[in-house]
This record gives structure tokens, C-alpha cells and sequence, in this order.
């Protein structure tokens, strides 16, 4: 019999034993690669192709409040702007659903299509924004959950608008991060509301990554001590203001994530000691037979260490496949989207096993090192 | 026979180092079980203290926040002189025109920067809100360009201590005093004069109007009043119903919690049986003695998952007392509805804690039923032989 089959048939003599132990790594795993993955989500906006090159503004008071329109033009004759679209959030409820379920936001075509780059659409979807007023662009998401085409017509009541509008979908686009947004004409919520020469906010593009910071400056002087001062930002920026919004749920998020770890520890620490205590007998004649003590702890520490890494091979592969291959967006009512499990949580969950592993052989393996051998042979269980 | 449950008790006693994890594992669980739906009730209990029963909300048709509302100064006119509406003792109608704005500030903590919300107040709003009580410096002076903000605000953002000043909207406004909301939504407000509000923010109208109801019938035919009339594209709701509706954040902590319990919970359940099972593996001799002395299967199977209860009863009492100091600490978070700060308190309520323990037990009892089964199914003759 070679050393690793020792262990290893040491480790499954009782199954029963070992795999409720795997399991409950293994469940605990899983809820840790959920909450890392939870907190990344809400700490770390995603990122969308071509955001590199856009810039959000919007009042500095704070975002829900408006700006003149007269300000685009102002605005798009500075240097290094490649194309300025409204952006004005219309907080529509579907039919009478009781809750927004989709972002939509009300755009200038010409600019948009400039702007928003990454959307993946049917050639002409944008020429068929720009000729139909009432037409709209619809995320894949948000048109398949309504079982929408493109010819299609809803209406939907704004929150903030007296009223509801009808709509046309003109086209569906994938291809960002989150294709659950809508984006309909300007023009047409103006007609609406009766021209109050108000959008909520500017998105533009500058012409190349050095434009940049430059125009991001010239924006905010240019309005600063009129009567609407703005805040611009890059978009990552603007992004990352959310995160501040969300206030102590991070810290929370965090706190039960160290909570599982702890319980983690507790729990297989002690199914561990339970284990060796099992068989302090036998360890007693290994130590009669000359096996010396860092040998018979690294008998326990491979059996610990193996439990806890089939354990993590479970938990975080069972994590990974679930919101990997899983509908996420559907599975959290549309809180969260991607629910991305990236190699770093993979390594940091993995690495909370290995440390498991050793931490719950420490205790055994003083007990194992302080036993005398004649009072281990008398251990009766 | 009767169940052998001294042996249990005397045995949990006994063997306490065993145990000791399994119940220090189910009490982290129902502590972090306990304490996120604490934030949960937290939550809804910060809306249900908001409204007063006398008085009526009245908000744009099809609004969901007061912020995104709009009520023109001809229709606080209108409304302002019906007969339903309560009167002071000058005869004055117990009515307030709120403006609500958000600004955005930056945190005490530095970590960029949240939503406020702003209310701007006619004279009349303050007595239509009784709660709010003022605990420092002085109330807001119109014209003087002042604020009084909430207690836990002042606690959260880094200019709101009294005397200091923020600017916003192109205005230097001046921090007061500061009030006590009484663990309502206003404690996550700021609160200024409703006209100087509207000046700043450039608002042509109010946002809401609050007013007081003559008597509880008189607040019905506000709000049918209200519908009838087609100039008015308002809706009236009782404030009370008014605030139980803007719970909506609390969902997705309810999700949280429930998903966490669930998680725990399989964990813990697999813990528990490792103990149970090791528990009774331990004392097959023990078990065959309570056989030969005539307790019957069902006996030792009833009392081994009531030990297992037992155990993790004593686990749940463990992990709700872990949770109650954090009862009554305020946080705060971005709420759905009004898009702006939301500060609210821990919650546990006793039953909250009772169903901390109840969840528990389940875990104890699940736990412990198929250790209990192997107990019972000994044979008698090798459980004595056993050593």
C-alpha cells in the first residue's frame, strides 16, 4: 500500500463522513462565489465598448434634475466633440405592471447612432428611427420577456411625464452589456409634453481618447455660475457615482461574505478533529511503528486539504456552471444582468478552500502531537 | 415508555465540545438569517411611521415619487378652501405645498458622493407633521437662505453639521439645526422653506400637497372629489397608504435574505448531520443499553431529533442574541422609489427573532432525522457489543 492510497482510503472510510463534509464546503463555496460575485456587480459597473470615448453630463445639482436644451449647441461646436444626443430618462411602466422593468430613455437618432456605437442592429434600423417619429429601439432582453418584433406597437405610462406614449418597435439591437434599455425620439416626447426645452441629460462623444479630458473641462467651465450648471464626467466615472449611491449594502454584501467564511471554518474544522479523534488509535500504533509526527500530520493535512478541495471543485464549479449557462436576469427579477464569475473569484474562493484546508488540520494535528503513544493505545473511541 | 429526553439533555451537556460547532454554526446562520430581514423590516417600518392617519397625500396622476410629481400653484389654490379640509384656530386650512428636490451630496465618509432629498415646506407643513421634532440649533428662517436637516443625515454627509454651508443650484445654503424624524422617511430628508425651494430650483410648481382632513369621511370625498374633477389631474391618497407603497426596496433585500437563508441553511443541514451522526455512532452502546432496558425504536427515534432541536434551538437563541446589538443601528442605501438616500434602522422584532429560532429547529430537525433513523435501527445484540 503506497502513502496516497493510505490517505486516500483513509479519507473514505467512512463515505457517509466525507461527503456530507464536501458538501457542506461545498455549499458554502457556492454562497461565498455568490456574494464575491454580487459585490462585484455592485461595486464595479460594467463596462461597454466605446465607453472609453463617451462622456456623460448632467445637472450638478443632482442627476434627476433637468437641463435647457439649449445648451447641445453649445456644446457641439467645441473642439474635439464628435456627436451630442439628449438623454432623457422617461421611467415608462409596461402596460400596468406597477414597476419600471426596463430603463427608457428619449434621444436624438442622427447623434445616437454616433454615440452609441457597440449596438449591434439590422442595417437601417436607425434611417427607420430618423423617418418614423413614434418608432423605438429595443433591447433584445426587454423584447423577447414581451415577445416584441419590430413592427410591433405598446404604449407605455411615464412616471414622470403626465401620460403614456405609443410606440413602434423599429429595431432590436444586442450586443451591450445590458440590452434590456429602450431608446425612442426626443422630439417625439417634446411633442408630448408641449416643448418645455428641457432634456435630463447630454451624452456625447469626443472625437479620441485625448479630447477627453479637455472637453470634460471646457463643458463644466462653460456652464459654471450660469443658472445650469452641469457636471461631465467619463462615462466609467459617471458609472462608478451609482456605486456611491448604493451606500452600506457593499458593506453588508461584505460582511456576510467574511460571516460564511467563518462558519466555513468552524463547521469543517471541527468534522475534522471529529475524524481524527475516530481513529487516535490507529495514529497511536502509526507513531508506535516509527511514522514520525510530521509525517502523520501530513496524512491529516492531505485528508483535510482533499476534503476541502472537493469541496471547492463542487461549489465553485456548480457557482459557475448556474450563472454561467443560467438566465440570471430572469433568476433575480432583473437586478442583476451578467452575474459574471471572473478568475479572480474563481482564485479567491479557491484560495478560502486551500486555507480551509490547512486551518482545519492545525487542531488535529496538535492533538495528534501531544498524544502519548500508550495513552493512544488505551483511547477506547 | 416516556421518552428518554433527561439522557439527551444530560448528553448534550456532556459531550459539549462536539456540539459546541455545530451550534455556534446554526447560530451564524440564523444571526445573518435575522439580520438582513431586520433590514428588511427596518425598511417598511421607517414608511409605516411616516404617514398620519388624518392626514391625505395628493400627488400627479401616474407619479410614483413626490420628486417626479408636479401640482401647479392654481390647483393648491382650488383645493385649498374646500370644506373637507381641516382649519387651525385662525381659520387658516391645514394645508402644506411641498417642493421635493434632490441635490446631490458628498458622503461623510468620503466615498463619493449620494441623492438628497430636499423638501421645501409651506408655514403648515411642520404642524401636519407632528413627528418631527427639532433637537438642535433652530428651525430654517424663509428668505434666509437656511435648511434644518435630520439628525441621522447630519450623520451620513459631510455638510450638513449645523453652521456649516453646501452650495447647490447656484445658492449657499446654511445648515440650521437639525430635527428628529422619529424613524421615519423624513429622517432622510432635508427640509427648507417651500418658496425659497421653489426660487432655487427653479420650479414653477409644487410637487405635492399634504393636507389635513376634516374628519375620516371628509378624506374619502377628497380623493373622489379629486377624481371627479377632470381640471385635476392629481390623486389623493391617504398618507399612510401613501408611504406603505414606497417599500419597493425593500424586495430585493427580502430576495437577499431569503437566498442567503437558503444557502446557510444547506450547509448548516449537512453540519448538523455530521455531528448528529458521529453523535450517535459515539454512543451505539449507550442506545442499545436504552434498547434492553426497554425503550422502544420509536422512542429513540423521537428522542434522538429532539435532541437535535434541542440543539439547534439553543443555536437559534445563540444567533438572534449575536444579532441584537445591531438592532436599532441606523444605515442607509439608495431607495427605488424616491432614487435618493434612505436611511432606516435594524429591525428585529420579537417575532422576527421567533422565526430566526423556528428556521432553526427546521435545520435541526432535518438534520437530525436520518442520524435518528440509523439510531433507532441498532441491533440490539451488536450495539452492545460494540466498544
Amino acid at each position: 500500500m503506497t502513502i496516497p492510497t493510505f490517505i486516500f482510503k483513509n479519507a473514505l472510510r467512512n463515505k457517509r463522513r466525507a461527503l456530507l463534509s464536501v458538501s457542506s464546503v461545498a455549499a458554502s463555496l457556492f454562497l461565498l462565489v455568490t456574494l464575491q460575485v454580487a459585490l462585484r456587480e455592485l461595486t464595479q459597473p460594467m463596462e461597454s465598448a466605446g465607453a472609453e470615448l463617451r462622456v456623460a453630463v448632467r445637472s450638478k445639482i443632482s442627476i434627476a434634475n433637468f437641463l435647457p436644451a439649449r445648451q447641445r449647441s453649445i456644446i457641439e461646436s467645441m473642439p474635439g466633440v464628435e456627436a451630442v444626443s439628449p438623454f432623457t430618462w422617461f421611467g415608462g411602466e409596461y402596460k400596468n405592471e406597477g414597476a419600471m422593468s426596463f430603463a427608457q430613455f428619449a434621444v436624438e437618432p442622427k447623434a445616437m447612432r454616433r454615440v452609441f456605437v457597440e449596438a449591434k442592429m439590422h442595417e437601417g434600423a436607425w434611417d427607420a428611427l430618423e423617418r418614423e417619429k413614434n418608432g423605438c429601439i429595443l433591447g433584445q432582453i426587454t423584447a423577447d420577456k414581451y415577445h416584441l418584433q419590430e413592427g410591433d406597437r405598446f404604449s407605455l405610462n411615464s412616471t414622470i411625464f403626465p401620460g403614456a406614449l405609443e410606440f413602434k418597435v423599429v429595431g432590436i439591437y444586442h450586443g451591450t452589456p445590458d440590452d434590456r434599455n429602450m431608446f425612442f425620439r426626443h422630439d417625439y416626447l417634446d411633442d408630448s409634453i408641449g416643448y418645455p426645452g428641457l432634456v435630463g441629460m447630454w451624452w456625447l462623444k469626443v472625437k479620441s481618447a485625448d479630447d477627453m479630458p479637455r472637453v470634460i473641462d471646457a463643458i463644466n467651465k462653460t456652464f459654471a455660475n450660469t443658472s445650469a450648471e452641469v457636471r461631465a464626467e467619463s462615462e466609467r466615472a459617471f458609472a462608478l457615482s451609482f456605486v456611491s449611491m448604493f451606500g452600506n449594502i457593499k458593506t453588508l454584501v461584505a460582511s456576510i461574505s467574511s460571516v460564511v467564511v467563518f462558519t466555513l471554518v468552524l463547521v469543517t474544522a471541527s468534522t475534522m478533529s471529529m475524524a481524527i479523534r475516530e481513529r487516535f488509535r490507529e495514529l497511536a500504533i502509526l507513531k508506535a511503528l516509527g511514522f514520525r509526527r510530521r509525517e502523520l500530520f501530513a496524512f491529516i493535512l492531505a485528508e483535510s486539504f482533499g476534503l476541502s478541495a472537493a469541496g471547492a471543485v463542487i461549489g465553485i464549479g456548480a457557482a459557475y456552471c448556474a450563472y454561467t449557462y443560467g438566465n440570471i436576469n430572469q433568476m433575480t427579477h432583473g437586478i442583476f444582468v451578467t452575474f459574471e464569475v471572473t478568475p479572480r473569484i474563481i482564485g479567491y474562493s479557491a484560495l478560502v478552500a486551500a486555507v480551509l484546508g490547512i486551518v482545519s488540520a492545525i487542531a488535529p494535528s496538535l492533538a495528534v502531537a501531544r498524544m502519548s503513544v500508550v495513552n493512544g493505545l488505551k483511547t477506547l473511541d | 415508555m416516556a421518552l428518554p429526553l433527561t439522557y439527551n439533555f444530560r448528553n448534550v451537556i456532556v459531550r459539549w465540545r462536539a456540539t459546541l460547532a455545530t451550534v455556534l454554526g446554526i447560530a451564524l446562520v440564523v444571526a445573518v438569517f435575522v439580520l438582513v430581514q431586520a433590514l428588511a423590516t427596518g425598511l417598511e417600518k421607517s414608511a409605516m411611521n411616516t404617514g398620519d392617519p388624518r392626514n391625505v397625500m395628493i400627488v400627479r396622476k401616474g407619479s410614483t415619487a413626490e420628486s417626479s410629481s408636479q401640482v401647479s400653484l392654481q390647483q393648491f389654490q382650488t383645493i385649498r378652501y374646500w370644506p373637507q379640509i381641516a382649519r387651525d384656530e385662525n381659520n387658516q386650512p391645514l394645508v402644506s405645498a411641498d417642493v421635493v428636490a434632490l441635490i446631490s451630496q458628498p458622503r461623510l465618509d468620503g466615498k463619493g458622493e449620494a441623492n438628497v432629498s430636499v423638501r421645501g415646506l409651506t408655514p403648515m407643513g411642520r404642524f401636519l407633521r407632528p413627528q418631527v421634532k427639532l433637537v438642535s440649533g433652530r428651525w430654517f428662517v424663509p428668505g434666509k437662505r437656511e435648511v434644518s436637516v435630520s439628525t441621522k443625515m447630519a450623520q451620513r454627509f459631510s455638510n450638513f453639521q449645523i453652521g456649516s454651508r453646501f452650495k447647490t443650484a447656484a445658492n449657499w445654503l446654511t445648515v440650521a439645526g437639525e430635527f428628529d424624524g422619529g424613524n421615519s422617511a423624513f429622517d432622510s430628508e432635508v427640509w427648507m422653506d417651500a418658496d425659497e425651494a421653489r426660487t432655487i430650483f427653479d420650479r414653477e410648481r409644487y410637487s405635492s400637497l399634504l393636507v389635513r382632513a376634516a374628519s375620516p369621511p371628509a378624506a374619502l370625498e377628497i380623493a373622489a372629489r379629486i377624481d371627479a374633477d377632470k381640471r385635476l389631474p392629481l390623486r389623493a391618497d391617504s398618507e399612510v397608504e401613501y408611504y406603505a407603497k414606497q417599500t419597493a426596496t425593500a424586495m430585493p433585500i427580502k430576495i437577499l435574505g431569503n437566498f442567503l437563508a437558503t444557502a446557510m441553511s444547506i450547509g448548516a443541514v449537512f453540519a448538523a448531520m455530521n455531528t448528529m451522526y458521529a453523535s450517535v455512532g459515539s454512543r451505539t452502546r449507550e442506545i442499545g443499553t436504552l434498547r434492553v432496558l426497554g425503550f422502544r425504536r420509536r422512542t429513540i427515534l423521537a428522542s434522538f431529533i429532539i435532541e437535535g432541536a434541542l440543539l439547534a434551538a439553543i443555536g437559534g437563541v445563540l444567533g438572534c442574541l449575536l444579532a441584537l446589538p445591531m438592532h436599532g443601528v441606523s444605515t442607509g442605501t439608495m431607495s427605488f422609489n424616491t432614487f435618493s438616500e434612505t436611511v432606516f434602522q435594524f429591525r428585529i422584532t420579537p417575532w422576527l427573532a421567533a422565526k430566526g429560532i423556528i428556521f432553526a429547529i427546521v435545520v435541526g430537525i432535518v438534520g437530525s432525522l436520518l442520524p435518528a433513523i440509523r439510531a433507532s435501527r441498532l441491533p440490539v445484540i451488536a450495539a452492545l457489543k460494540s466498544v
